[in-house]
């Protein structure tokens, strides 16, 4: 057990026993090999079950939503000397409290209803980087010994080194450390020395027009529109997406090229100024759908154009929910 | 029935030349993934697969079909019956579970009183051809818990099993029997080989690590449709369907109309009865209001109703939904908690 792992499973007992929280969301082992799993703590017996290893992939923010906000509606018809409070814990690395950030200048709920367990952060291990390393083979056993990782496939035992296989958006990270907390489980790190963290937007930007719409249309084609991605995104927290509206119906229910691009394309423009990277809709597509590539750039654009970072920091506002008269709006009259 | 030997080198080339004929779906890999698909011109089938991310189901129930047309006109709506026919295909490379669930997915598709058109005729003028498993391709499979066998393939038309040198091809049907012409030279299967056979098999069972008590929970389940226990499985889960749409024997569709001006298709795709708007009535009531009920229900269908209904558990032990699952939801995990509550 590494020492933020003891941090974490410590602040949560003491948050549990003194009746502070009602539950802490943070991960579990899964029973997969380097698999975690999100998991649920509501009694403090239960609190060695909670682990921080490179293998603890989901961003959790979407989790306190939803269990915020299902509390909210099972209250509603509560008399009100009966209402009772709930307060989540939630483990959360720099990306998932950029995501709760979001979530409270949205004012989806409030700040006392939430602990943040804050946890420096050195990267998770990108299933699509690993299962490329070894061929597409199953990974049979697989276990972290520092910076490297041992796997066992059908055709034998190999190391790979943590960095080779461990997420983009990791690599690039400018927010290892929570941006707000309550209880840090650990000394803040330095973040990794990107050269340019937009290196991905500027080469695929500079590819001609039809070699960008190729990529972009095989990509959507692997697409079998089962909104993991979606479902995942604390970003996406609508009671009724588009995708399910059907008075108007905005998109077709069909596995097809143009439904596919429709569904992704408006996502994805939701997101502006406020996806954190967090890499969460790459990590649960099964079919390895690239959406980061499409989905950092509008984070570059936020940063060019309106000199913010999605979740960065509480006070300020968000591009999305401001206008000033001088906005940016080349992109708009002025396409690229 | 014949059983036949071919040189393991020449299986890729036999197929290709299948698929100079009819179109083939077999597993094609690309980048690191391995997908059923139909074979391109020239294209060889990629035979080391463990086996698929989708399910073979998909030739047969794909996940959108057009099932007619229709144009308002003044004398009332003019409806197109779809006119896609399906000349006779090939489905090559199937493992021994996915073939396991045409059996299950037959007896909803194609029951005496209702038997559903767009699924029987693809399938009538589909041959199988199955692939055993020599080992067992994946840490999760668990066939053998669920009725199924990794070297037999009941409902196949043509098994082909992996021995040393060779492949062991049997024709096991009158369907199977029509291709033999298009596997070129083949030798009798001797003695040896059947024994080879038999011996790999029992090796194969053997290797299978993935048990769950499939059968045993029947009589929890049935008594237990309140409890606790569904409390406790389905937080994590992100209402997702992944392991709907990659399960071999998953079968929910939607009807859904969609027009344009005066005309309009009606199409079916696939559902999962983990979204929410799966079990949402018009009025806006929902008799499944929770990820927890629609946990329940999956693992109910599978391991109860589809039992009660039909005698067999609706599920093959492929273990797609377990490998694939965001979350790490492990049905199997789920069975054997239950069977420690029995
Ligand atoms: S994006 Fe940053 S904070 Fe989020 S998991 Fe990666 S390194 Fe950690
Ligand atoms: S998770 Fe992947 S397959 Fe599912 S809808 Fe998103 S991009 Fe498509
Ligand atoms: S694949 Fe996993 S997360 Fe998705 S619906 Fe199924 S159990 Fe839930
Ligand atoms: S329930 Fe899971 S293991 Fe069983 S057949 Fe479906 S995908 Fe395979
Ligand atoms: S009800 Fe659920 S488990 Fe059963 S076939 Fe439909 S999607 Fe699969």
């Amino acid at each position: 057990m590494n020492s933020i792992e003891e941090k974490i499973r410590e602040e949560a007992k003491r948050l549990l026993d003194e009746k502070k929280v009602d539950v802490v969301i943070g991960y579990e082992t899964g029973t997969l090999p380097l698999q975690t799993a999100p998991c649920f703590i509501t009694s403090s017996d239960e609190v060695d079950k909670l682990v921080w290893n490179p293998c603890c992939k989901q961003n959790l923010a979407i989790y306190v939503h939803s269990a915020l906000t299902q509390h909210r509606e099972s209250q509603k018809r509560v008399k009100p000397e009966d209402k009772k409070a709930k307060i989540v814990a939630v483990v959360a690395r720099g990306c998932t409290s950029r995501s709760l950030v979001i979530h409270l200048q949205e004012k989806q709920y409030n700040r006392e209803d939430l602990v943040i367990i804050g946890v420096p952060c050195q990267g998770y291990i990108d299933k699509n980087k690993l299962e490329a390393k070894v061929d597409g083979l199953e990974v049979i056993t697989g276990s972290i010994d520092g910076d490297a990782i041992k796997v066992e496939t059908s055709k034998g035992k190999t190391e790979l080194s943590l960095i080779e296989v461990t997420a983009d958006n990791c690599l690039e990270c400018r927010f290892c450390n929570p941006v707000i907390h309550d209880f840090m489980a650990g000394e803040a790190i330095p973040v990794y020395e990107s050269d340019d963290e937009f290196a991905v937007v500027d080469e695929f930007a500079a590819l001609p027009e039809a070699d960008r719409w190729d990529y972009f249309s095989a990509e959507m084609n692997k697409c079998m529109r089962c909104y993991a991605c979606r479902n995942i995104c604390p970003s996406c927290y609508c009671k009724v997406c588009f995708v399910e509206q059907s008075q108007p119906e905005w998109v077709g229910a069909g596995v097809n090229p143009s439904d596919n691009q429709v569904f992704q394309i408006m996502r994805m423009f939701h997101m502006a100024g406020r996806c954190v990277d967090c890499g969460s809709c790459v990590e649960v597509c099964a079919e390895g759908v690239d959406l980061r590539k499409f989905l950092k750039k509008l984070d570059k654009d936020d940063l060019d154009l309106y000199e913010h970072r999605a979740g960065a920091e509480l006070d300020k506002e968000a591009p999305l929910s401001t206008f000033r008269e001088n906005d940016a709006e080349s992109f708009i009259f002025e396409p690229k | 029935m014949e059983a036949k030997l071919i040189k393991k080198a020449a299986l890729g080339d036999i197929v290709k030349k299948i698929a100079g004929q009819k179109p083939v779906y077999a597993p094609v890999k690309e980048g690191s993934k391995v997908h059923f698909k139909f074979l391109a011109k020239g294209e060889s089938p990629f035979l080391a697969y463990a086996n698929s991310v989708n399910a073979p189901k998909n030739l047969f129930f794909p996940q959108t079909e057009t099932l007619m047309h229709y144009t308002k006109t003044a004398r009332g709506n003019e409806l197109v019956e779809e006119s896609e026919t399906f000349s006779e295909m090939v489905l090559f490379g199937v493992r021994p579970c996915d073939v396991r669930s045409f059996k299950l997915l037959d007896m909803v598709f194609d029951q005496k009183q209702y038997s559903d058109p767009y699924y029987v005729e693809k399938r009538e003028r589909t041959t199988i051809i199955a692939l055993a498993c020599r080992q067992p391709p994946f840490s999760t499979c668990f066939c053998t818990s669920v009725g199924g066998h990794p070297a037999q393939a009941d409902g196949a038309d043509i098994l082909i099993s992996e021995l040393d040198d060779d492949y062991l091809v049997e024709f096991l049907s009158p369907k199977g029997e029509k291709l033999i012409k298009l596997f070129g030279d083949l030798r009798a299967a001797d003695e040896a080989a059947l024994n080879r056979k038999k011996e790999l098999s029992d090796e194969a069972v053997a290797a299978i690590k993935s048990h769950i008590p499939a059968t045993e929970i029947k009589t929890w389940l049935d008594s237990n449709f309140e409890h606790p226990f569904w409390d406790s499985i389905h937080q994590g889960c992100l209402a997702c369907g992944t392991c709907s749409y990659l399960c071999p024997t998953c079968h929910c569709f939607d009807i859904r109309d969609e027009a344009q001006g005066d005309d309009g298709i009606r199409l079916r795709t696939w559902d999962s009865c983990m979204y929410s708007i799966y079990s949402q009535e018009t009025s806006g009531h929902n008799p499944r209001p929770g990820q927890k009920q629609r946990w329940r229900q999956r693992l109910m269908h599978k391991f109860k109703y589809f039992v009660d209904n039909y005698d067999a558990i609706s599920c093959v032990g492929c273990g797609r939904c377990v490998m694939s699952c965001p979350v790490n939801t492990d049905i199997r995990k789920i069975v054997n908690d239950i069977a420690k509550l029995n």
